[in-house]
Formats: structure tokens, C-alpha cells, sequence
């Protein structure tokens, strides 16, 4: 049992040692730093040609090219998390003790130490010295709080105490908006879907997984419009977007970018569009007998190349292709057969390639339908993260714009003059203070002249 | 355009302001230090009529947007981030020595935008990513970030030359030195533009994410832009904690300055030139 608490124990100073705090602060940013060259997001094969065998499965075995998805990055996120709470648990109580603390033993001795300190004489009588040294205090400063002193008379005034606690309100807010993130991660989700300009859809795909979302509404889109300016630089992407439920029109609206639309907890934003192939008409030479045979293939369904055993598919469909323009990934295949394909350029038809076993392919037409890409999403921690950014905004501008001020006095009645001790301490902006210290005493000086009448 | 003129007498009065401070500390003449802040003031609104100007030229061309929307304009916006933030701390503390390195960093930014044949310096118009009000409060508030740091920076350059010699056993310090301020008032100023520089900061990545969210609807997505600001964060927050909970003052503080300001830097130039991701049209 002892054993076990000291192993906690030692895990729990362990996780508040700023050694820590820095080893993983410097891991985060090393992380990052290789996160930020690395070009992330890579498929295997890019990493291979691109860093060889070897450096690839590196990479992939210690996930660099997805690296701030990595469960060893959110494990370092989660070791600050955690060495933050602990370092904070720590000190809140010395600072609550800081706070209570009862002033004890204060004299001439104590009060001299301080960086700000002043003695003080005067003539004036010990009731009179004191109501003025009082008052000039609580006009000038705060209002005193005697303490205990043994014959004489002690007292601390102190302004802005607890500002000293909203440090901890900063340190809060990064956990609010870090338990923000979870809880969209957790709850909600991200996802994309291309919808031709006419079709209704009603599920997306997660990006991350590529798990479809079944979405609480139908989307169709009604038109898709892309401006540009007269240097050629896009102007505006808008998406005319129809929401239904149950086949009833529920919203209508334009979507851009920067303008997205939200219905039940859903948001969609303009992301992306682009055009889609519906169906292509193809010209197949035979080689050996020169006939040739036209074909219409619609996107992705076999169809039969009459007069031959074959089937022809198109199954991928490219805008531009390696900048030689749009390009048809085409296969052949007959009965018991492995399928052949190649990529057939459709604008260049004299392309050598431009062949799937003994046919010659030229593209004659391509019917295409635009579509925009939305992205589809749910995040039911998005106020939670906000609420943590306002708190760190506003917590920070106190925490280094206030300070916690303090001022000791002691005096005691002496002859010919009574002395009045002052000393003061703040925990932010000396020099500021010090100028307010100074005004002060010369205040205390001016007030506690004999000769000066009310 | 007469805004493009405004800035190009913007950039060489800059550069006699940054003489004017060179020359006032060099001969540790009040007069001439004088001066620098009169120019530097007098630029200052020269920058700002060129600015309102560029501003309004861009709505006769039809564009109609802050000249705050790529590299020239944030170049130029960051010259008088700088200037701004430099005088009102000189009139706040009454030193004039300081601005010798803001008023340089504003006429290198300047000049950098004006001659450097890689900055595009016509008005473009806005792509519909950068087609919100939020980019007027992101630029902003960044900038006015990097340009506390930019003073910090200065400061602490100031503060570590000053501090290096006085160890060469020269008590009753003479020269160009001593006529800057006490190391112990360094320090405070040099902290007083860090905590300024890091408010406007976390403001600038939080308008960012608030942005990044309406716009593409991830607040955070990792680009190497937000990465970058981030690890600029920390070091400076890095920094304030070695400043409240460790103590750390003078030379330390100073150099970890310079460390933040030079990240600052590279996630201002190094993430555009080097590396792409959201931001890439930061380097248009």
C-alpha cells in the first residue's frame, strides 16, 4: 500500500515538473514542425515514389503522413492536457493561501525588506498621524485593514487581489475549447458529397473513414454557378440548394463560400465543384480488320462491343489528366477473362496509348452534368469551443492588464516624532507600481507635516 | 494611381526616419531623435491616406475590398502595424532611442513590397475564400501581433547589446550605449509588447478559426499556416511563464524574443514561399 501511494505520488510530481511541461512542449513543436514539411495526407504509393521503399514504410509505420491524426500526436495533446490540470492543481493552493494569509509579525525589520519601502516622521499627534495616514492611504490607494502588532499599530491595504485567479481561468479556457474538439469529434461529423446540378441526395460521406452519414434532410441542388472577374480569377461559387423533408420543401437558399447554411444541427458549406461525365460515346478500331465499332457507354456500366466476345466499361473519369485534358480510365473484358484498361485521352486522339488490347479508342463525345462538392457537417461542441476562445480572450487581457497590489504600514507612537513604516509589493508591472508607490509616500510626506492645517 | 505614389515616398521616408534615430543615438542628440518621431509620425498618416487611397481605388476598379488581401497589401499594412504600435509606446514611455529597429523593419517590409519582383503589387480582386468581413479582423489583429513583437524584437537587440558590454568592466558606462534606457526598463517595455504582441495574437488565430469555420467549417484543420502561429504561440507563452512562475528577467526573456520573433517571421514568409496549405494566397 505504501508502495502504491508513492508510486502515485511520484507519477503526480512527475506529471507537474516543468521538466515535462517542456520535454512535451518541445516534442509538440518538433511534431509539428515535421507536420508542416512533410506534405501530409499522401496514399502509400505517392510516399513510395516520392521518398523510396524504405523512408515510406517509415513513415506510414509512424503515421508522419497523417500526423496530427496520429494516436501518438493526440496522445502528446492529452500529456499536456494532463500536465497542465496538474501543474494548475498545484499552485491554486499556494495561491488561496497567498490570498488568506494572515499578516503576522510585522515591524520596521520586515517592511524594509521589501523592494518598495519608506520611513516616515512626524509631529503631528499619534490620533491625528493616524486618521491621516489612513485617510491619505484609502484616497490614494485602498482602505486599510489593521492587523495584529504588538505595541504599535499594523495594517495591509490591498487592491486587485483576486486577479491573481485568473491565470487559472486561461489555463480553463484551454481545456473548455480542448473538451470543445472532443466533443465534436465525438459527436458530431464531418463529411462531404458531390451532387449533380438536379439530383437530391441525403447522405454524405465521412471524410475521414469514408463511412456514409445518412443525413436528417434531402438536399437537391438546383443550379451551380461559378463567376469570374475579367482577369480570369474566380468571383463567386454559388449553389442554388433545395431542402426537403419527407419530399416537403423546408429551405431554400443560395450557398457560398464564406455563407454557409444550416438546418437541423447541419451546416453546409461550398467547397468544391467540378463537372461529371455521364456518358461517353467512344469509336473501337479493330486492328487486324480495320472495322471500327461506336459505342455510347454510360459512366461505370458495362456494355456490350457488339460483334466481339467483350464487354467495355468506363470507370474513372478525369477533368484534366497529367495537363493533357480530359481522360477516360476504360476496360475490356470477355467471359472468364482478366480485364485490360488504359487511360484514353479524349482530346488527343492521334495519343499512341490511346489503345485497351487490339482496339484503337478514339473519344467522339462526352456528355458531362456539373456538380458542386459541400461539405457536410456537425459539430455539436463548435459553442463550447467558442464560449473556451471568448473566456481565454477575456481572461488573458485581465491576467496581464491587472495586478495585485499591496501595501504594509506600521507605525508606532515615539517622541519627539511618531514613525510610520511603508512598504509595497506587486505581483505585475513594477515599474508602473513604483510610480505609484512614490506618488504615494510623497502624498503620506506631504500630509503628515506638523505645520499643515486641515 | 496616386496610392502607389504615397507608399513609395512612404518607403523612403521610412528609411530617413530609421537614419534619424540612427543618427540621434550615434551623436546622442535629442534633436535629431526628435525628428526621427516627426517623420515617423508624419509618415505614418502619409501611409494612411495611401492606404484609405488604395482602398477607395479598389472600389473604382469594382472590386471594392480592404487593401488587406495579399502580400503587397499585408507587407504594407505591416509597416504601419509597426510604426503605430512603435509610437504610441514611445509616447507612452518617453524614449525615444527605441525606434531605430521598428522604424528599419517598416522600411524593410515596405521595400521589400515595392521592389521585390516575386510581390504582385496591383490591386487584385478578392477569390471568393477571402470574401468576408472576417479578413478585415484576422489581417488586423495579426499584424498588429507581429508588430509588438517586431518592437520586442528590437528592443531586445537593444537590450542584449547593452547588457554584453556592460560585462566588459566598464562601470561608468559611456558611449552609444548608455544613452538607451536602464536594462531593468528594457526589460519592462520588452514585456509589456510581448503581452500586447500575444493578446492581438490569440486574437488573430481565434478570428482565423472563427473564420476557417464559416468559410471551409473546421476551425482548426492543421494547415501549416495555423501551425506555424501556434508554435509562435507557445513560445512566447512559453516565455511569459519562464517571465511569472520562474523569474526569468533580462537576457533570457530578450532571447527568447528573438527566438518567437523569428518564428514569427517565418510563419509570416517561410510558410508562404516553403510550404502550401490554406494560406497559399498569401504569397500572390
Amino acid at each position: 500500500m505504501q508502495n502504491k501511494t508513492n508510486l502515485w505520488q511520484f507519477l503526480y510530481d512527475q506529471l507537474a515538473s516543468l521538466k515535462l511541461t517542456v520535454i512535451i512542449f518541445l516534442l509538440t513543436a518538433a511534431s509539428s514542425l515535421i507536420g508542416t514539411l512533410l506534405p501530409q495526407g499522401l496514399s502509400f504509393e505517392q510516399l513510395g515514389t516520392q521518398y523510396g521503399p524504405g523512408l515510406a514504410s517509415w513513415i506510414d509505420f509512424f503515421q508522419l503522413d497523417d500526423l496530427y491524426h496520429s494516436s501518438w500526436f493526440r496522445f502528446l495533446l492529452l500529456f499536456l492536457c494532463l500536465n497542465l490540470i496538474v501543474c494548475t492543481l498545484r499552485r491554486l493552493p499556494k495561491t488561496i493561501r497567498l490570498l488568506k494569509h494572515q499578516e503576522q509579525n510585522l515591524g520596521p525589520e520586515k517592511l524594509t525588506k521589501f523592494s518598495y519601502h519608506s520611513c516616515l516622521e512626524s509631529k503631528l499627534p499619534w490620533p491625528e498621524f493616524l486618521e491621516r495616514t489612513e485617510r491619505v492611504i484609502a484616497g490614494e490607494f485602498a482602505p486599510l485593514r489593521p492587523v495584529p502588532a504588538a505595541e504599535a499599530y499594523a495594517a495591509v491595504a490591498e487592491k486587485g487581489s483576486w486577479t491573481r485567479l485568473t491565470v487559472y481561468l486561461v489555463h480553463l479556457s484551454v481545456l473548455v475549447i480542448l473538451v470543445g474538439a472532443l466533443l465534436g469529434s465525438l459527436f458530431g461529423f464531418k463529411g462531404f458529397v458531390n451532387i449533380n446540378v438536379g439530383q437530391t441526395v441525403a447522405e454524405a460521406r465521412q471524410v475521414r473513414d469514408d463511412r456514409v452519414i445518412a443525413l436528417p434532410f434531402q438536399v437537391r441542388c438546383d443550379q451551380f454557378d461559378v463567376s469570374f472577374y475579367d482577369t480570369g480569377a474566380p468571383m463567386e461559387f454559388r449553389s442554388d440548394l433545395t431542402l426537403l423533408e419527407n419530399g416537403q420543401e423546408v429551405l431554400k437558399g443560395s450557398l457560398l463560400v464564406n455563407d454557409p447554411m444550416t438546418y437541423k444541427g447541419v451546416t453546409l458549406y461550398q467547397s468544391s465543384y467540378g463537372s461529371r461525365l455521364t456518358q461517353a460515346v467512344a469509336e473501337f478500331t479493330e486492328r487486324d480488320s480495320g472495322r471500327i465499332i461506336q459505342v455510347t457507354l454510360p459512366f461505370r456500366v458495362p456494355v456490350a462491343l457488339p460483334g466481339t466476345p467483350y464487354q467495355v466499361e468506363v470507370f474513372e473519369y478525369r477533368e484534366n489528366f497529367h495537363s493533357f485534358g480530359p481522360a477516360l480510365a476504360m476496360g475490356i473484358f470477355g467471359e472468364g477473362q482478366q480485364p485490360t484498361g488504359s487511360w484514353i485521352l479524349a482530346k488527343v486522339p492521334d495519343f499512341h496509348g490511346n489503345r485497351v488490347q487490339d482496339f484503337q479508342v478514339k473519344v467522339v463525345g462526352l456528355e458531362q452534368t456539373p456538380y458542386t462538392g459541400l461539405q457536410v457537417n456537425r459539430d455539436p461542441g463548435i459553442w463550447v469551443v467558442y464560449i473556451g476562445f471568448s473566456l481565454l480572450l477575456l481572461a488573458a487581457g485581465v491576467t496581464f492588464y491587472t495586478s495585485h497590489r499591496k501595501v504594509w504600514i506600521w507605525a508606532a507612537a515615539r517622541a519627539p516624532r511618531n514613525v510610520l513604516y511603508v512598504a509595497a509589493r506587486t505581483n505585475k508591472n513594477s515599474l508602473a507600481f513604483e510610480q505609484e508607490f512614490h506618488h504615494l509616500r510623497d502624498r503620506l510626506t506631504e500630509e503628515l507635516q506638523a505645520q499643515k492645517r486641515k | 494611381m496616386r496610392s502607389s505614389l504615397l507608399l513609395s515616398i512612404t518607403t523612403f521616408a521610412y528609411l530617413v526616419c530609421a537614419l534619424f534615430y540612427l543618427a540621434g543615438v550615434v551623436f546622442r542628440k535629442s534633436s535629431l531623435l526628435k525628428m526621427g518621431s516627426m517623420i515617423g509620425l508624419g509618415t505614418l498618416i502619409l501611409q494612411t491616406a495611401g492606404l484609405l487611397l488604395r482602398w477607395w481605388e479598389s472600389y473604382q476598379l469594382g472590386y471594392g475590398h480592404a487593401p488587406l488581401s495579399n502580400l503587397y497589401e499585408s507587407l504594407v499594412f505591416a509597416a504601419w502595424a509597426i510604426m503605430i504600435v512603435y509610437l504610441v509606446l514611445e509616447y507612452r514611455s518617453k524614449q525615444r532611442t527605441l525606434g531605430v529597429f521598428p522604424a528599419l523593419f517598416a522600411f524593410l517590409a515596405m521595400a521589400y513590397a515595392a521592389f521585390s519582383p516575386s510581390v504582385e503589387e496591383k490591386i487584385q480582386p478578392l477569390i471568393p475564400a477571402l470574401k468576408s468581413n472576417w479578413l478585415i479582423a484576422h489581417v488586423i489583429t495579426c499584424f498588429v501581433g507581429y508588430a509588438a513583437f517586431a518592437v520586442s524584437c528590437g528592443i531586445s537587440f537593444i537590450y542584449l547589446l547593452k547588457q554584453g558590454r556592460k560585462k566588459q568592466a566598464n562601470p561608468h558606462e559611456k558611449g552609444l550605449l548608455a544613452f538607451f534606457p536602464d536594462l531593468r526598463l528594457l526589460d519592462e517595455l520588452n514585456y509589456q509588447m510581448v503581452i500586447f504582441g500575444f493578446l492581438w495574437l490569440s486574437v488573430g488565430i481565434i478570428t482565423g478559426s472563427v473564420w476557417a469555420n464559416s468559410a471551409w467549417g473546421t476551425y482548426w484543420s492543421w494547415d501549416p499556416k495555423e501551425t506555424w502561429s501556434l508554435i509562435t504561440w507557445f513560445i512566447y507563452a512559453a516565455m511569459l511563464h519562464a517571465r511569472s512562475v520562474h523569474d526569468w528577467r533580462g537576457k533570457r526573456v530578450a532571447w527568447l524574443s528573438l527566438i518567437g520573433f523569428a518564428c514569427v517571421l517565418f510563419t509570416y514568409f517561410g510558410v508562404n514561399f516553403l510550404l502550401s496549405g490554406l494560406h497559399s494566397y498569401g504569397s500572390m
